[in-house]
């Protein structure tokens, strides 16, 4: 059978659908200044369920994104302006109805990029990705392989980032001697227990303990962070923890009356754990995403549109809920645009081989396609990341610090503790 | 002559259905006949009065086993899915030696256990199994051609033909088993087994079966759908699958043949069409629960008794409803 | 080392505390209902939202926070014995499928009102109790491991010592031969759910400020519950709270002595074993279903 999709004109329902988008546009003088027909984007992430924190919240940095980049004339293309308008779909995070969801976007709404969260629900999406040739946005670096040319992680390439918060504390706290780790066993805690090692490593940063791994079902940290201390290290590392586990961490060790140096990954809401610890506790602690009011984001090679303007205008609609997937999704639609405007096309081809001419745009700066050694293939975006450290109860973004620069110098410590946790593209089942 | 004709009829529809439907609706379409099997084999299980909370374990079973055949040993598609339901089928025979020493709410939460146990089986042992990220790039069933159908079975109504076949000769086998002397032997251990013991039945060696039988064909779904999706990890069987195929079986009701096939039928076409059609994304669990309550409260007997209340008005009621009551 | 282990013993002191509030609850259900509730991780979460409710957002002093957390939750039990489980009373299957779909309510319920993240709770108070240098168990642990004394010592006078609690007992043990006594069903099956309802309410509750608040939270208090009342023995109360304190060590110590991960495996195998020395569970006799 010859693939229907590939000549099908739209169905009806998504006939329907974009007639009735064209009426409301009438509607509404704003759209006027992008009058064509709307471009649609996929959103395929997990809006239910236990990892819908990982979806919900940057659907919702996707729709101001979509109200901002509209009201301001939408994207232009060779053939004139047009608005944008996303189309999500719920895929539980379940391969299987990720595939559905998929299929359903690309087939039935007519979708000319699809962003994901990626992990379990990639491999249901990648037979999908092969035969449309639909160009597809992970989260996840580590989905990467060279079978799927048209997969990308512009925004995200954890774990590789890091290394970055690594560097800069032996560069700024020199006397910090001895380290601890502790990360949940599961997708996004591997591979970043083998890039932490790396990091310390490569900066003569000595681990007392093997790195303790605990379900992601924990709910008690007590005997966790007990276990820690135990050993008397000067820094704590939490590895890339979710903020569920962040936060109860953060306050045992405070309990139990640790003083040393934290690192990790990710502190989303960490006012709430300086209100839970106290603000000298937290003071210097150290990970990798900025809030984006910080006056460093304002700086001319930052390629995220308006940073302060979106947090605040985020921070007004959902109060409290502000975390690095909330403009996350977001920032990769802005390197989206600009490609597509590059290209003159929303088509999926056009805009990926406009994406991958010369340096990309990442949020964080201009960076280089990259990725062969771990992933396979270079569609990973990677340049300078954030280093934010707290400082007198704010988040501070410290420096920006090159990834590439570190992996030149120390890249065979990464390969050999990717190689040791099974997680480099080869060694995945 | 009548029951053929409704018989091909039948037939008729289920190869015109996909065409009617939009292309996601096909992809749904595939889960759900493959979910057929699924929870038709687990009536068979229940058929002896016990009530298993690892059912979707073993139909994990059957995924892994027959993605592992064909990736580490090259094993012909088709043929490592047979292999991978016999591979449920033996573990089931190995885990009713512990689990047969429990009945009742004891066998409820001793299957619970068991499945727990195998999913961190998964998790823990990255060699073979992948751990939590589990298997990806499963080999898809080959392409091929029949002469007047080219399969191609990227394509969902390829695959749906191709599965839908193998379901209903599934489904017929399990049927026959039922009606045979060792499918009433089962509807006696649930119903009177101290007579069906004092009259010389080894309860244990038929309750194996049920369980053995039901298991493979469980596995066999599991491995239709692995083949098809590319792809199995350890979240994918948990228990909160295992709670909806739970809730098709007794909301369809397990007292007939069709009655958790129809329950599957029905909550799927209302949670993955239905609900999502009305863009509740948020609410969908909420309207699902409380349909849940709703249809147990005031439909005590499932929806097959809905079925049975309607057929029996007309005198050509299908007699094998009636016999299997 | 000493410190470690006088430390770790803390911890093993606390999680036997809040697993056995829920596990009693559980077990007093199914007890005197014979239903499988499977909404009782659900019902846990609904006294941590509670908190979230009254004390973090309408700043309600913690422990009335807490006693209406408490009161609510007891009344979401009689709401589901009202509403499910008396109509359903010769179905135990439809039991267990009404409290899954009570389970998705309350979750959705919780994600719509309070949204998908989790919530942040201020803490109550941040004193420990110091016993050493290395050795401490902060107040607000405390605060759990006493109410599940009380409780737990409460509950125990209450079904030894009174009438009703004679009554639960009986109909637990033998509704028919209760009935027979006068005794309502009705009656037994309300107390039964307020009680096992609001113990796990209160667990919510006080543990609230310790862990993370969200919609699916339940989960893995649900999954540890139902070992634990494995291995205790299902009918049993007793079993059920000398299980939650064996659990809880061995959980704690291979925890902080190996890691989390080996330690759910032991827990599992722990119930294995149990399961297959003695199917009923260390203090189950009879067999209901």
């Amino acid at each position: 059978m010859i693939p229907k999709f590939l000549t099908a004109g739209p169905s009806r329902r998504t006939f329907l659908k974009t007639a009735g988008a064209a009426a409301a546009s009438l509607g509404l003088p704003r759209m006027a200044l992008a009058a064509g027909e709307p471009i649609k984007i996929g959103f395929l992430a997990p809006l239910t369920g236990a990892v819908a924190a990982w979806g919900k919240p940057g659907l919702d940095g996707c729709e101001i994104w979509a109200e901002r980049v509209n009201a301001a004339g939408g994207i232009q293309l060779a053939d004139g302006a047009h608005p944008i308008e996303f189309v999500s779909y719920d895929n539980e995070y379940d391969p299987a109805k990720a595939r559905t969801g998929a299929t359903k976007l690309i087939r039935e709404d007519g979708v000319k990029f699809i962003m994901m969260l990626g992990g379990d629900t990639w491999p249901g999406v990648q037979p999908v990705a092969d035969r449309t040739g639909m160009l597809f946005s992970t989260l996840l670096p580590s989905d990467l392989s060279p079978e799927t040319t048209t997969l990308v992680a512009p925004a995200e390439v954890h774990p590789i980032y890091n290394v970055t918060g690594v560097e800069w504390l032996a560069e700024n706290k020199p006397d910090l001697k001895t380290a601890v780790m502790c990360a949940q066993d599961d997708a996004l805690g591997l591979p970043s227990v083998a890039t932490y090692l790396a990091a310390f490593e490569a900066a003569g940063i000595e681990m007392l303990d093997e790195p303790l791994l605990f379900d992601p079902a924990t709910t008690d940290f007590a005997p966790v962070v007990t276990r820690l201390m135990a050993k008397n290290p000067q820094i704590i590392c939490l590895d890339t923890c979710y903020s569920d586990y962040v936060h109860p961490i953060c306050e045992q060790l405070f309990q139990q009356g640790f003083k040393g140096q934290i690192i990790s990954c990710t502190a989303d809401f960490y006012d709430q754990m300086i209100e839970k610890t106290s603000k000298d506790f937290m003071e210097g602690f150290v990970f990798q995403f900025p809030d984006f009011d910080d006056p460093a984001l304002n700086s001319d090679a930052i390629n995220f549109q308006d940073p302060n303007g979106f947090y605040a205008e985020y921070n007004k609609r959902h109060p409290g809920q502000w975390g690095a997937v909330s403009w996350e999704y977001a920032s990769i639609m802005d390197m989206w645009k600009a490609a597509a405007e590059k290209a003159g096309s929303a088509e999926p081809d056009a805009v990926m081989t406009a994406m991958k001419d010369g340096r990309g745009a990442h949020a964080f700066g201009d960076a280089d396609w990259w990725g062969k050694d771990l992933f396979g293939i270079d569609n990973a975006l990677v340049g300078d990341w954030p280093v934010v450290a707290i400082e007198n109860g704010k988040a501070v973004i410290k420096e920006f610090r090159s990834i590439p620069d570190w992996y030149n110098r120390h890249g065979d410590l990464m390969v050999k503790h990717m190689q040791a946790y099974g997680q480099m593209w080869d060694q995945r089942g | 002559m009548r029951n053929l004709s409704i018989l091909l009829v039948g037939l008729a529809a289920l190869i015109a259905l996909p065409h009617a439907l939009s292309f996601s609706q096909q992809e749904i379409l595939v889960f759900l006949v493959i979910n057929v099997l699924l929870v038709t084999s687990y009536r068979l299980l229940t058929l002896t009065g016990e009530w298993s909370l690892g059912h979707v374990v073993i139909m994990g079973v059957g995924a892994y086993a027959s993605a592992l055949y064909t990736k580490e040993l090259g094993i012909y598609v088709p043929v490592s899915m047979i292999l991978g339901a016999v591979t449920a089928a033996l573990l089931a025979v190995l885990l009713s030696f512990p689990l047969f020493r429990m009945k009742g709410f004891y066998f409820l939460i001793g299957s619970f256990a068991a499945g727990e146990i195998i999913r961190l089986i998964w998790k823990r042992f990255r060699e073979p199994f992948g751990g939590v990220r589990g298997i990806s790039g499963i080999d898809p069933m080959p392409d091929f051609s029949i002469g007047i159908y080219q399969f191609d079975f990227f394509e969902p109504v390829s695959y749906y033909y191709f599965a839908g076949a193998i379901v209903i000769a599934s489904l017929w086998v399990l049927w026959r088993i039922e009606k045979s002397p060792v499918g009433l032997t089962f509807h006696a251990v649930h119903w009177q087994d101290k007579l069906a013991q004092a009259s010389g039945v080894n309860l244990r060696a038929y309750r194996t079966l049920a369980f053995a039988i039901a298991s493979g064909f469980a596995g066999l779904a599991g491995a239709l759908q692995g083949h098809y999706v590319g792809t199995v990890n350890p979240n994918s069987f948990d228990i909160e699958v295992m709670v909806f195929v739970l809730t098709w079986a007794i909301v369809g009701g397990t007292q007939t043949f069709y009655g958790p096939i129809l329950g599957c039928i029905v909550l799927t076409v209302l949670n993955e069409i239905v609900l999502r059609e009305m863009g509740l994304e948020q609410a969908r669990p909420l309207i699902y629960g409380a349909i849940m309550i709703l249809s147990i409260l005031f439909l005590p007997n499932g929806l097959e008794s809905l079925v049975q209340k309607a057929t029996r008005r007309k005198p050509v009621a299908k007699p094998e409803e009636k016999a299997a009551t | 080392m000493l410190e470690l282990l006088a430390q770790t013993g803390l911890n093993a002191v606390y999680a036997a505390s809040y697993i056995s509030l829920v596990a009693v609850g559980l077990v007093l259900i199914f007890g005197v209902m014979g239903v499988v509730n499977f909404a009782h991780g659900e019902l846990f979460m609904a006294g941590a939202y509670a908190i979230v409710a009254l004390y973090a957002d309408m700043n309600v002093p913690f422990f009335i926070a807490v006693a209406v957390g408490m009161a609510f939750v007891g009344c979401l039990g009689l709401l589901m014995e009202w509403a499910l489980f008396r109509p359903l009373k010769d179905n135990p299957l439809g039991g267990l499928v009404a409290s899954i779909g009570f389970l998705m309510i309350l979750q959705s319920l919780a994600v719509m009102g309070f949204g998908v993240r989790m919530e942040h709770i201020p803490p109550v108070t941040q004193e420990v109790v110091r016993f050493t240098d290395k050795v401490g168990l902060p107040v607000a642990r405390l605060y759990v491991i006493v109410a599940a004394i009380v409780f737990l010592s409460a509950l125990w006078y209450f079904l030894k010592r009174t009438r009703f609690g004679w009554a639960l007992r009986a109909s637990a043990q033998d509704p028919e031969a209760a009935a027979l006594q006068g005794i309502s069903i009705t009656q037994t099956a309300r107390i039964a759910m307020f009680i096992g309802a609001a113990l796990a309410g209160v667990a919510g509750a006080l543990t609230a400020p310790l862990v993370s608040v969200n919609p699916h939270m339940g989960h893995s208090v649900i999954v540890t519950a139902f070992i634990v009342i494995i291995v205790g023995g299902v009918g049993s109360l007793e079993g059920a709270i000398l299980a939650s304190i064996a659990y809880a060590f061995v959980h704690t110590f291979v925890t902080t002595f190996w890691d989390g991960v080996l330690a759910d495996i032991v827990g599992l195998s722990l119930m294995l074993i149990v399961l297959i020395v003695k199917p009923t569970g260390l203090f189950g006799s009879a067999d209901r279903a």
